[in-house]
């Protein structure tokens, strides 16, 4: 075997900080914990230090004296199959516009404390994303809405049905003439089930679909190639090559966490003589999907119609028959790099049935109907991408919300009910919903927070949490699954299914009948119970998935459509910036807003916390003067906004990304103020991007809460990558990327061979560094939120972060990821340190914390070479409301200020298990421990297992030859390894740098 | 010649005499006061909200402990019952009974009694009765000879060394499974014969590591 020659590797570098060596990023490399990190936050001085210690000290001692009295509250009648101290597991599901996710919670006498996905389920396959892991928190969001309101005086909901019995019958008389519902997108039979009887009930009434954050371009592209309305379901497992044009499938589009799997088990090698799959990407912002990449194209939204357009093109030219009218782009095409459109075209077509092509949502509906074709003449629909009927669905439509909202304006609406929604924040700002809200009679609000449309209406009713509710969804495939509740109403919210069902029937009917109802023309009435008992348990229906079908293509009107279409020639320039609005992958549309997980959670990309930024290129910044945290003035049409700007490398130049779902007004404590909002400059005709924005400077700052360049790890080979064919070559090339001396230890070694010996492997060739474990983690462990401004002090609390490095070029480097928790070092440094024996290994090779030992010297943190370890600065959660208390998972210690913490590879699971088999006389049998951020990962990149059964799934994948140890000169003996990462450039393309003018 | 030591060093001798007194004290007392069962709590004996007799359910009736802490076998809490156990018998017997009253109170309203809890557990220390029990460790080796109790108290220091004690010397603790809710049982003389092979067969190994409690 040859030796591997390229030790030295990629460099990689974290930010632009560290490229510039600024002294800000120094201080950080050099001090573990920033300035001013040990400091208390409000001034107090010595002698009153001194004057509370001893006041406290005095008291210690007198309250020391006798323990409280603690109370044991037993049940008086003992609920069938609960018993304290066993959690018991419910199916459910959580809706997510059309989409769904099928789900299995954990309670503790019947509270929930923990989501997990349903292995059953065909959209969420046992896995889950961040959104849906802090779904634990919003249920327990103590500034969720408490009371039916009218005109902002508490009611009753008794009082709302009354009143709605009061005008149903003159509604019902002239078929719902003046009455219009806006609602979001659904996909579920029982709230189809209503909506049709809506229908038929008022035929006169306008009912619209608007998301501020919408698919609709998706469903329209396809309408226009194939004359169908169908839902597009990717199998990305199957595909070779993948083409994604500004599509963030594997965070931010739809089924995010199917396609994650595809992607992953297409891309996972276990040996150098297996293939993978290979990506290319187009996009204008640095999405997780691009950092995946093998090859990534920087490109202006606006770009990518033309761009999409002369792809098709090179392939038609290369014989693929797409028969598509290309004239109006020629000039643009040139623009284009050929060589790399040719190189991509071939091997598309080298891979035809097991190729895919894939737009994102932002994109206009023209480039997915394009998409279509490409697909449907590379024969990879039907393969790589089938077709589902849409059934039980509505699918958002900006024409019928303008619709509705000019009918308001004219006055034909006299009573408008909005079925969830925030329009008065998120709707395009030209259509000015706030005024129009006073331009209606009654008007009526289900939301689960008295929010910014909730003030402005008539009525408000809360909204019940999902897993408080009754219901149903249909997933993208088209299988049926139910929502059953797992707690009642924490604050007496109501269903948007019971809402409807007063408003179509003013008869006030618990969401459980209506649901067994619609249930009851799906079962045969002889097996109904015995079904819906199996519905209960399963989560998911009966394989009743729907049909797959082939919608043709209808070439006239792709024709008519692609020749009528004005293909952008231009591109942005600096004085024609473009702005794209994104969904936030911490707050999405605005919904999350509230959230503290979401909040801290650092954005993938840019790292930043507890706000939005502008994100711009390093080349777009130089030419605007502005550089990251400075205030700029953004203008776009006749709006302007201030927003702080964020440098990000590999953003297209001269394109400006805009998270949405920022700067709430009336939401809670948590997202009120929180980060700028975007929705204010959005106007309809251009929803998603448009150019003709300028930037000016302020001369005013922001600081930008980042986590970017904490805890560096200096330039080592931390994350080790090579190509595939490098791979091929040296197959050995990841342990051998450092040499070293004989590792000897300077006393003699613990072995560990006996028992239970826990490791973990993390692949980070399908790792996408899409946050769901850092939530995961969060929720499972009880880790608390510190705020925007101790993040800034370098004091976040996560156990498990994801360290994001860039490669080569600064303007459009390569982005890897690598999630890091504590690795369990066998030959631990922060052991050695301790003064006080508070962390400890154990005979299972864990490197384990004691809490009520630490005394807080932080020597350990000092210590440790991968900055894991965690510091109670203050007691976090001790001003907990009792509600969110509840979301605490009751088999781990909640921390107290002075302590460390870290990474426990979730101990009270292992305790769990070894409990369960001791039990049952058996040995813990392999994968029957899951630790949080393995079971949340949709890319199945994380594995956990007894090291010391060489039959165990860790063990092989250990055995495998990319299997490294991070710092592993430095002998610690990690428990965690890591798969290096791959990437599978086309050899055409080989060291070929991009030419984008 | 300037003076070394300056006049108040003098006394010196007599502060150092007076610190060592009051420290010695303070450390006799610590230990008194932190080694005491005032401290450790053994002798708590609170006064519960229904005048519940260990004594004659579990000792002169003979029932078993599993009959009201149903979960102990296979639950980490061996839980204190619902209304509704006691309800079982006393719907028929001693309906009228004063000291019962709570309990019917209980029954009708639906509010459950509060008990007041004797052995507790610091929050940060976890313990699974299952596990003790499927090991063969008697109720009455932490709980004390409950059956014999009028009143429930503590027995036992629960403090970690004690904890510790036996997990390093489980051996005289363990018993066959028919044994486990007897009181006042006495270990056979071949009890160490019998243990080992039980520890070996159920490959019982007591954790002595942080992480076998804390997490």
């Amino acid at each position: 075997m040859k030796k591997n020659v390229n030790v030295k590797g990629k460099e990689y570098w974290r930010s632009l900080d560290q490229l510039a060596e600024t002294p800000e990023f120094q201080e950080f490399l050099h001090r573990e914990f920033p300035e001013n990190a040990s400091e208390m936050i409000s001034p107090v001085s010595r002698r009153k230090f001194l004057t509370l210690m001893g006041a406290s000290i005095a008291f210690a001692g007198l309250a020391g004296c006798r323990r409280p009295v603690e109370k044991i509250v037993p049940y008086v009648i003992a609920p069938e199959n609960v018993v304290p101290g066993i959690p018991k597991h419910y199916a459910t599901t959580m809706p997510f516009g059309l989409d769904s996710y099928g789900l299995v919670v954990e309670n503790h006498e019947g509270r929930p404390t923990k989501i997990e996905g349903n292995k059953k389920h065909p959209s969420s396959l046992g896995s889950s994303n961040a959104f849906i892991q802090s779904e634990m928190l919003n249920l327990y969001d103590p500034d969720r809405s408490q009371s039916v309101r009218l005109k902002g005086v508490e009611k009753e909901w008794t009082e709302f049905v009354a009143f709605w019995r009061e005008i149903y019958p003159a509604l019902l008389e002239t078929r719902g003439e003046g009455l219009a519902v806006i609602s979001g997108a659904f996909s579920s039979p029982s709230l189809y089930r209503l909506f049709e009887k809506f229908n038929r009930e008022f035929p006169k009434a306008d009912w619209s679909v608007y998301e501020p954050v919408s698919d609709e371009n998706i469903y329209s592209g396809i309408r226009i190639a194939s004359g169908k309305t169908v839902r597009p379901v990717y199998h990305f497992d199957k595909a070779k090559v993948i083409l994604s044009l500004d599509a963030d499938f594997l965070l931010m589009e739809n089924e995010s966490i199917k396609a994650n799997k595809g992607f992953a088990a297409g891309r996972r090698v276990e040996s150098e003589k297996d293939n993978m799959n290979r990506l290319y990407v187009a996009e204008s912002v640095f999405t997780v999907t691009g950092g995946m990449a093998d090859h990534r194209l920087r490109l202006e939204s606006s770009m990518i119609p033309a761009f999409t357009a002369a792809v098709a093109e090179e392939l038609s030219r290369l014989g693929l028959p797409i028969d598509l009218p290309f004239p109006d782009i020629k000039d643009t095409h040139r623009k284009f790099d050929r060589k790399w459109i040719n190189a991509l075209a071939k091997d598309l077509l080298k891979n035809d049935q097991q190729s895919l092509v894939v737009a994102g949502r932002r994109q206009p509906a023209i480039v997915h109907s394009i998409v279509y074709a490409i697909n449907h003449a590379m024969g990879n629909a039907g393969n790589t991408v089938t077709y589902n009927e849409l059934k039980d669905s509505v699918i958002p439509s900006l024409e019928s919300f303008k619709r509705v909202a000019d009918k308001v304006n004219t006055g034909e609406i006299d009573t408008l009910i909005l079925l969830g929604g925030n329009p008065v924040f998120d709707a395009p700002s030209d259509f000015d919903f706030k005024s129009l809200l006073k331009k209606v009679n009654h008007s009526v609000h289900l939301s689960m927070h008295v929010d910014e449309t909730s003030e402005m209406t008539e009525w408000h009713i809360p909204q019940a949490h999902f897993l408080e509710s009754w219901g149903d969804a249909r997933a993208a495939d088209g299988s049926r699954s139910v929502i059953q509740p797992m707690i009642e109403p924490l604050f007496g919210g109501h269903t948007m299914i019971e809402l409807l069902n007063v408003i179509i029937s003013g008869e006030d009917r618990r969401g459980y009948d209506i649901v067994r109802e619609t249930w009851q023309n799906i079962f045969s009435a002889t097996e109904y119970e015995k079904k819906w008992r199996g519905l209960l348990h399963n989560g998911v229906a009966d394989a009743d998935a729907g049909k797959e079908i082939d919608p043709g293509l209808n070439s006239s009107s792709l024709h008519t459509t692609v020749k009528k279409f004005k293909f952008n020639q231009s591109g942005a320039s600096i004085n024609d910036l473009e702005v794209v609005f994104m969904a936030s992958p911490a707050v999405y549309d605005g919904r999350y807003a509230n959230n503290g997980w979401m909040q801290e959670m650092p954005d993938p990309v840019t790292k930043i916390t507890w706000d939005n930024a502008a994100l711009i290129s390093p080349k777009t910044a130089d030419e605007l003067g502005v550089k990251t945290q400075d205030l700029v003035r953004l203008t776009y049409k006749d709006r302007d906004m201030i927003i702080p700007v964020s440098v990000l490398p590999g953003q297209a130049d001269y394109s400006i990304t805009l998270p949405v779902g920022y700067g709430r007004r009336s939401v809670g404590r948590i997202g009120n103020g929180t980060g700028f909002d975007v929705y204010r400059i959005r106007t309809s005709d251009a929803l998603n991007f448009d150019q003709g924005a300028r930037i000016t400077g302020t001369g005013e700052t922001y600081l930008l809460a980042n986590s970017q360049d904490h805890n560096s790890m200096e330039g080592r080979p931390l994350v080790r990558e090579a190509s595939l064919d490098h791979y091929r070559q040296y197959p050995d090339f990841a342990p051998e990327m450092v040499k070293s001396p004989p590792l000897k230890s300077l006393w003699e070694d613990r072995v560990y061979d006996e028992g239970y010996q826990w490791g973990m492997t993390i692949d980070l060739n399908t790792c996408s560094g899409c946050n769901a474990c850092v939530i995961a983690c969060q929720s499972e462990n009880n880790i608390p939120i510190v705020g925007k401004e101790q993040v800034s002090k370098g004091r976040e609390m996560h156990w498990i972060r994801l360290d994001r490095y860039f490669a080569g070029d600064i303007d459009d480097p390569e982005m890897v990821y690598q999630p890091v928790a504590c690795q369990h070092c066998e030959n631990a440094p922060c052991e050695q340190v301790c003064p006080v024996q508070a962390t400890v290994h154990d005979d299972e090779g864990l490197n384990v914390m004691t809490y009520n030992r630490c005394i807080g010297t932080r020597y350990c943190s000092n210590n440790c070479p991968y900055k894991v370890r965690r510091f109670n600065f203050f007691n976090y959660t001790k001003d907990l409301g009792e509600i969110i208390k509840m979301a605490q998972n009751p088999d781990v210690t909640v921390r107290s200020r002075g302590v460390m913490e870290k990474c426990t590879f979730c101990i009270q699971r292992i305790s769990g298990a070894k409990n369960n088999a001791k039990l049952e006389e058996r040995e813990v049998l392999d994968g029957e421990i899951e630790t949080a951020c393995q079971q949340s990962c949709p890319a199945d990149a994380i594995v956990f297992g007894n090291i010391n059964d060489p039959e165990s799934a860790v063990s092989k994948m250990k055995k495998q030859n990319r299997n490294y140890t991070m710092l592993g000169e430095l002998n610690v003996k990690t428990r965690t390894t890591f798969l290096a990462k791959l990437r599978n450039p086309n050899p055409e393309l080989k060291d070929y740098k991009i030419n984008i003018n | 010649m300037a003076q070394i030591f300056p006049k108040w060093t003098n006394k010196l001798p007599l502060y150092i005499i007076i610190g060592v007194m009051f420290g010695g004290m303070a450390t006799v007392g610590f230990i008194w006061y932190y080694g005491s069962p005032k401290y450790t709590d053994v002798g708590y004996r609170p006064e519960q909200p229904v005048e519940y007799s260990h004594k004659l359910h579990a000792g002169d009736l003979g029932m078993d402990c599993r009959y009201c802490h149903t979960s102990v076998e296979f639950s980490e809490e061996a839980i204190i019952p619902p209304t509704q156990t006691c309800m079982n018998c006393h719907t028929l017997i001693r309906t009228e009974s004063e000291k019962l009253l709570p309990v019917r109170e209980s029954w009708a309203t639906g509010d459950p009694i509060q008990w007041v809890r004797v052995h507790n557990l610091p929050d940060f220390a976890y313990f699974r009765h299952s596990a003790h029990i499927k090991a063969g460790v008697g109720c009455e080796s932490c709980h004390g000879n409950v059956a014999a109790m009028e009143v429930v108290e503590q027995k036992e220091s629960l403090s970690m060394s004690w904890c510790i004690d036996c997990h390093r010397n489980p051996e005289p603790f363990i018993r066959p499974p028919d044994d486990i809710t007897k009181m006042n049982w006495k270990p056979p003389t071949n009890q160490l014969e019998f243990a080992r092979k039980v520890i070996d067969e159920k490959k019982i190994k007591p954790p002595v590591d942080c992480s076998g409690c804390h997490r």
